[in-house]
């Protein structure tokens, strides 16, 4: 009897024992934070890379957390509006880490609010994944807790001059936000190879980012009879330029550097006004260049928000398992340094949905940015078409952004 | 370089005939009941908004809807003179100029919270092209300019050959003198409120059509509109169509001519310029 009883407790406390330490494990939490543009100009990038966040986080969580030797860490993911704000990203920023305790930050798709964050972010003990911000100062201070999986603008920009130039195209207008650093870098780097092949910039006009009628500007532009347009910057002034230009009578091949969905340019454009237009960018979310992961993720999207995945939004999902595998191997989340070491030492996850180009091995170079490669689409009767790969040399590139660290 | 010339003139017209709606609301306002009523510009979204709902969700096609909300921002217009200004329109002016910030920021909030901070573009069918001697002209801006038009020749039979622009005219003039000839001068304040919104909700909704809504584009029109009526003569109907006009199309000459960096600037230069020979507007009374 005594036997049976005692039988009994060990039964009990054992099982108890086994709850405590799955209580234990499951009590785990990692906060993760997000400051990104969720209202605004730069919702259209910022929305969906916080939308990504969530639902990698959400992923990992249904398999168990992140685990790390007996521990598993559950995410809980904290979204800011930063509005791509300077003083607004610095602020959220600052919440996140003094009020939320918050180690690992991610999402910045605008390269003015993440510029203030990365300004301060070298003297914290936190790491830093930049997702759509790209501009090129970013990562060529050295800052050595700040990533970004984005390439940035001018490495799109030499391969896109190439291309155009190589289109056959010898003279093109640009109408673009130029007052936004990184536009201006794209257009420096296309200028750049566009001019050593032979080809010639008429003119160069600036829009601001809510201006919606750029009809003056088309019309000077006109004018100058060039054969080609360039249009960069945010969606929705550029999607109005492509509608103004049609509305103009304008039929010359028009490229852009932007990154829009189809949903994002027939908010404001007619699929026959888009007709023909090149996108020259990062390769993105493009599921016939890509491997299985895009598929699976513009599925698991779709059906979690109710809406596709913007272009650049896997930055971000690939931001979350970057991290997922850094500290798988640091052992531990409590350190973020040895996070960091990680996450500089690491391949890119198997889970990434863009298709990066490793340099010497890595995801992230010396200067901790990670390169994609560069693709050509067009908008082919409804929806932007894969065309070609815009050849790039990240190991070169990466050398030159070494070269700029003061 | 004609052909240019003649286009960018264009351009600026169709964008002009939205300065000069949203302006003639705000000067029928202010020439008949002194106030000045910066709210104007967020009513006008309010209006761009709405339209792009009874679009959207009602499925009606753009003029109707444009009506439909020309009507609910007369409604809005009632409720604004009754509820805001009608209380303080015997005290100090700074009260209704409180009253108008206070308004602008309220009306602001409530289209946040209803509609979002996403921009909205209301969908049209006017989407053909013509082409005349190389001047090209989209079938949109035509309809905003044609529309601007019809409005215009409105509001003119309204003021000259009604019985209420009659009474309009009278308290415009000298209000206790129309008091003493018996005039309604509650019913004059809250009728000029109604056109005047619905007015603005025009604007607003062409705006929506030609560009977009998003929250902060009422403030930009609400300071065009009060550069125009500056520009054109303080509460001058005329002046608020030549100044609206003659604004639109500097900041198209400016952008195509000179620099689209600086195209604002160069138009409030051109306002400036217009005021140092005639202090009183292009139309205003000395």
């Amino acid at each position: 009897m005594l036997r049976r009883k005692l039988g009994m407790v060990a039964v009990v406390s054992l099982a108890g024992a086994l709850i405590c330490v799955n209580a234990q494990a499951a009590d785990k939490e990692l906060i993760i934070g997000v400051s990104d543009a969720l209202t605004g100009p730069g919702a259209v990038y910022g929305l969906p890379q916080a939308n990504a966040v969530q639902m990698a986080a959400d992923e990992i969580n249904a398999n168990g957390g992140i685990k790390t030797g007996g521990d598993a860490y559950k995410l809980r993911v904290i979204s800011n509006d930063d509005k791509a704000n300077p003083t607004e990203a610095t602020n959220s920023v600052r919440k996140l880490i003094d009020r939320d305790g918050v180690k690992y930050l991610l999402g910045f798709c605008c390269s003015g609010s993440t510029s203030a964050v990365a300004s301060f972010i070298g003297r914290e003990n936190v790491a830093m994944l930049v997702g759509n911000a790209a501009e090129r100062a970013i990562t060529a201070q050295g800052i050595p807790n700040l990533f970004r999986t984005r390439p940035p603008a001018d490495f799109t920009g030499s391969a896109a001059g190439v291309f155009v130039a190589k289109r056959g195209v010898k003279t093109i207008a640009v109408i673009g936000s130029l007052d936004v650093g990184f536009y201006t870098q794209y257009l420096e780097a296309f200028e750049r190879e566009f001019v050593k092949a032979g080809g010639k910039i008429l003119a160069k006009e600036t829009f601001g980012l809510k201006d919606r009628d750029m009809t003056p500007q088309l019309t000077k532009v006109r004018a100058l009879n060039p054969e080609a347009l360039l249009v960069l910057g945010y969606v929705e002034p550029c999607a109005f330029v492509y509608r103004q230009a049609t509305e103009l009578g304008m039929k010359m091949p028009r490229y852009g550097f932007t990154s829009g969905s189809e949903e994002q340019f027939l908010r404001v454009a007619s699929s026959e006004q888009m007709e023909g237009v090149w996108d020259l960018r990062p390769t993105e979310l493009t599921v016939e260049a890509l491997n299985a992961n895009a598929k699976t993720y513009v599925a698991s999207y779709t059906k979690k928000f109710g809406a596709p995945p913007s272009p650049s939004s896997p930055y971000a999902y690939d931001q979350m398992y970057v991290l997922k595998h850094a500290i798988e191997r640091a052992g531990s989340a409590d350190d973020p340094k040895k996070v960091i070491a990680e996450i500089r030492k690491g391949g890119v996850p198997r889970e990434a949905v863009m298709k990066y180009l490793p340099v010497g091995g890595a995801m992230f170079d010396v200067n901790g940015q990670a390169y994609t490669s560069n693709g050509a689409f067009q908008w082919q009767k409804g929806k932007w078409v894969y065309v070609a790969d815009l050849p790039s040399d990240p190991a070169a590139y990466s050398e030159f952004l070494r070269s700029l660290r003061k | 370089m004609f052909v240019e010339l003649v286009q960018q003139m264009l351009n600026g017209l169709a964008i002009g005939s939205v300065y000069t709606l949203i302006a003639l609301g705000l000067t029928v306002v202010f020439g008949i009941l002194g106030i000045a009523h910066f709210a104007h510009g967020s009513v006008a979204m309010s209006g761009g908004y709405l339209t792009f709902l009874f679009t959207e969700r009602l499925g009606l096609s753009f003029f109707p809807a444009m009506a439909l909300a020309m009507l609910a921002g007369a409604i809005l217009g009632l409720l604004i003179e009754r509820l805001a200004y009608r209380p303080v329109r015997d005290a100090p002016h700074i009260n209704a100029f409180i009253i108008a910030l206070g308004l602008t920021m309220m009306i602001e909030g409530i289209n946040l919270i209803a509609f979002g901070a996403d921009q909205v573009v209301i969908q049209t069918p006017y989407r053909g092209v013509f082409n005349v001697g190389g001047v090209v002209v989209a079938e949109l801006r035509l309809q905003v300019i044609l529309t601007t038009g019809v409005l215009i020749g409105v509001i003119a039979y309204l003021i000259s050959r009604t019985k209420t622009g009659k009474s309009i005219r009278a308290v415009a003039q000298n209000r206790p003198a129309a008091v003493l000839m018996g005039v309604n001068v509650n019913q004059v304040s809250a009728v000029v409120f109604s056109v005047s919104s619905a007015l603005g909700v025009a604007a607003g909704a062409l705006v929506g059509a030609l560009l977009a809504i998003a929250p902060g584009v009422g403030e930009g029109l609400a300071v065009k509109g009060f550069a125009v009526l500056i520009l054109g003569g303080l509460g001058s109907i005329p002046g608020a169509i030549v100044g609206g006009l003659v604004l639109g199309i500097s900041e198209s000459l400016a952008a195509g001519f000179i620099s689209s960096a600086y195209k604002d600037v160069i138009a409030f230069l051109v306002m400036i310029f217009v005021l140092l020979f005639r202090p009183e507007g292009l139309l205003g009374k000395r």
